[in-house]
């Protein structure tokens, strides 16, 4: 029995102690040590005139920490290849045991660099440890940038109250991420908007990567006083020389706008109590089609009539306008104030209303007639003095 | 001097101008007159004195402003110059005609009167006019002394409406004045104590001021559905109830000044207003044009004159009937 615990202490024992070692060195195999120079890419397409970053690491594992002095050999006349830590020129780095230091070979190509492969090696020196990493740059004419534009719906229709809003793909064809800007080309006062596809800010511009599309909304708002008719918009995106375009169309189709208005403009009137007054309206319209049997109608105060002559109109063309006659009765108890009385023009799909303020006076004769009480009461001081005066 | 009663000749107006002036001028130098007039003011002075106080706080445009000085009761004070007026020109008048003619029939002047070539006929109206003109005299002077405070206070200059409708303010002041004064005077003539008549015409007062009001509202109570169906009963109800209290000269007055100070006014009585307002499509607020004020108060107006005219008729009748010779 003691020897099975014992056993059992040592086994655990053991199994900590791995697990210890495991735990503390997480990055480097058990038994690798040494000092290595990594990259992801170590043959890589450089373009002349331009500056290429390469990401290097240098990887101790097991060692003790040392610096290592680093340096690049094998670079072609006329190039100039700098080692960066954090940012700055380094000339040593000392990784910590297990651990890894971060550095960027900025390689600046010359303009007239020959196409062809290149070899250069980056090297870490140290006083016991060293490590080599050899890297090949090949420079090439690379792909240039290449944009295309696509449109689901390139063809929208509507009055020139709606907006068109066009679902355009965008997609970079090129080797590298692009920052697209975008642009529209219509017709005077036609106003173009660009919103990322489902997104509500609008945008002048849209980063898309390498290989990748994105969609984004056109959004055209016609002037609302445009004419029927078929409007292109040229819609346009560029980004480093690349180019690309859509055409699309905005089929315009007309609408008529109805207004009611007084003839001379003032909104309020007189009228008598129980005597019909008639006011001038002027119903026009001020959109781009005709509009079809524009009905009158109003609303007044209780017990008060109101008549429109014509009742209604059968068509009203563009910029016309026709005269209306409303006849407004205010009721016979009507009393004496100002009071509201709206009038509406109703056709399909518009309506326009004006608000009347209308001053109802009384007749003076009501006053006239209650004179005739203080005259009888007049009377009957003269029957008195007739009968009863001069004693 | 008895005539044949079927002989009727000259004007029933001969001797009205002396009688006129007589009365004009012992009113004006009486007594009675300093102590009433210093009565009117005081009642008059407050109102108008602490509304013009809180008027000058006032920082809103309203077109009517200058009408508001009659009109606003203060928080401090609840009664408007117009409710004032109300309530004590009734005094003013009882108190100018309560012993016009019975005093003269206790002094034994009555006979010695009407011995000169003066009829009866101008005796009443002169001695009426007498006290109207000195009613008019003390009222045009307070209404002046207000309208001056206001210039003076507030600043503003009225316009020329303002002018008009407080003048037509005026001139009803007066003849509600001339109802009282004819009640007084009739029982003055009906009356030979001069206690009496000044008791029944007090009497009167007190009856259409506190006792009438209570009475109207209980008749209407009467007449009223147990429940009401229609905004239509509501206000039907409401009219029984003004048409009764119109019996009142005194509200035949408030209502006429209503009209013709608040120009906004369109309608008497609280359901009627509220109806208008709400159901008739009437924009509250908005002043109605001066003709209309005064077609609107106008039967208010045509009561008080013609009331005032039935009841001196009243007294003239009964004076000419009555014995002078005691």
């Amino acid at each position: 029995m003691r020897r099975l615990i014992v056993l059992i202490a040592l086994i655990a024992t053991s199994v900590l102690t791995a697990i210890q070692v495991y735990a503390a060195d997480p990055v480097a195999m058990p038994g690798v040590r040494g000092l290595w120079l990594l990259t992801d890419y170590p043959s890589q397409a450089v373009r002349p005139g331009e500056v290429a970053n390469i990401r290097v690491k240098l990887q101790n594992s097991g060692l003790l920490p040392e610096p290592y002095a680093l340096s690049v050999s094998g670079a072609p006349a006329g190039w100039k290849i700098d080692v960066l830590g954090g940012g700055q020129p380094v000339a040593a780095a000392m990784p910590a045991v297990n651990e890894s230091v971060t550095l960027t070979l900025r390689v600046d190509v010359p303009k007239d660099a020959k196409p062809g492969s290149q070899s250069i090696t980056f090297q870490a020196k140290g006083p016991t440890q060293s490590a080599e990493l050899p890297l090949t740059l090949t420079i090439g004419n690379e792909t240039p940038a290449k944009l295309t534009i696509k449109s689901k719906l390139p063809s929208l229709r509507g009055t020139p109250r709606s907006s068109f809003e066009y679902t355009l793909s965008v997609s970079n064809d090129s080797g590298k991420d692009l920052t697209v800007a975008l642009a529209a080309q219509g017709p005077a006062n036609f106003q173009t908007t660009f919103t990322e596809g489902y997104g509500s800010n609008e945008i002048s511009s849209i980063p898309i990567e390498a290989g990748q599309s994105k969609d984004i909304k056109a959004k055209v708002t016609p002037p609302r006083d445009v004419k029927a008719g078929d409007y292109p918009v040229l819609i346009k995106v560029a980004a480093e020389g690349a180019t690309a375009e859509q055409r699309v169309t905005l089929q315009v189709s007309g609408q008529g706008r109805l207004a009611l208005s007084a003839k001379d403009g003032r909104l309020s009137g007189e009228a008598e109590r129980g005597k019909s007054t008639s006011y001038t309206l002027v119903v026009s319209n001020d959109g781009t089609a005709a509009i079809e049997e524009v009905e009158m109608s109003g609303t007044v105060p209780t017990n008060w009539k109101v008549e429109f002559n014509p009742k209604s109109i059968p068509t009203l063309a563009p910029n016309e306008k026709k005269e209306v006659q409303a006849v407004v009765t205010p009721g016979d108890k009507t009393i004496a104030g100002d009071y509201v009385a709206s009038f509406r023009s109703n056709a399909k799909g518009e309506s326009s209303s004006a608000d009347f303020r209308i001053t109802v006076t009384v007749s003076t004769i009501w006053g006239i007639a209650s004179i005739a009480i203080i005259a009888v009461a007049l009377l009957v001081l003269f029957g008195a003095v007739a009968r009863f005066g001069r004693r | 001097m008895p005539r044949n009663s079927g002989q009727r000749e000259g004007s029933p107006f001969t001797g009205l101008a002396p009688v006129f002036m007589k009365e004009f001028s012992d009113h004006l130098s009486s007594a009675r007159m300093m102590v009433l007039m210093l009565f009117v003011i005081v009642f008059g002075a407050f109102p108008v004195a602490s509304s013009l106080q809180e008027l000058r706080n006032i920082t809103e445009a309203d077109a009517y402003l200058f009408l508001r000085i009659f009109t606003s009761a203060p928080e401090s004070l609840p009664i408007s110059f117009v409710f004032a007026l109300n309530f004590i020109i009734p005094i003013m008048a009882i108190g100018l005609g309560f012993d016009s003619v019975n005093s003269e029939f206790n002094h034994r002047t009555l006979s010695r009167v009407l011995s000169q070539p003066i009829y009866r006929d101008a005796l009443l109206l002169g001695k009426f006019l007498g006290a109207l003109a000195t009613l008019a005299v003390a009222l045009t002077a307070l209404w002046l002394i207000v309208f001056g405070a206001g210039l003076l206070l507030l600043g503003i200059p009225p316009r020329g409406v303002e002018v008009a409708r407080a003048a037509s303010f005026l001139l009803v002041t007066i003849a509600y004045g001339g109802v009282w004064l004819a009640v007084a005077m009739l029982f003055s003539v009906i009356f030979r104590s001069t206690a009496t008549s000044a008791l029944c015409a007090l009497g009167l007062w007190l009856f259409f001021f506190f006792l009438w009001p209570m009475i109207a509202s209980a008749i209407t109570t009467g007449f009223a559905p147990s429940q009401f169906r229609t905004a239509d009963e509501v206000l039907a109800v409401e009219q029984v109830g003004s048409v009764l209290a119109r019996l009142s000269p005194g509200t035949l007055f408030g209502e006429a000044v209503i009209g013709l100070l608040n120009p906004e006014t369109k309608a008497f009585g609280y359901f009627a207003n509220m109806l208008l307002s709400q159901s008739r499509g009437l924009i509250p607020g908005a002043p109605l044009p001066f003709d209309q004020s005064l077609l609107l108060i106008w039967p208010q107006i045509t009561g008080l004159i013609a009331g005032m005219i039935v009841v001196f008729a009243a007294a003239y009748i009964v004076f000419q009937r009555e014995e002078v010779r005691a």
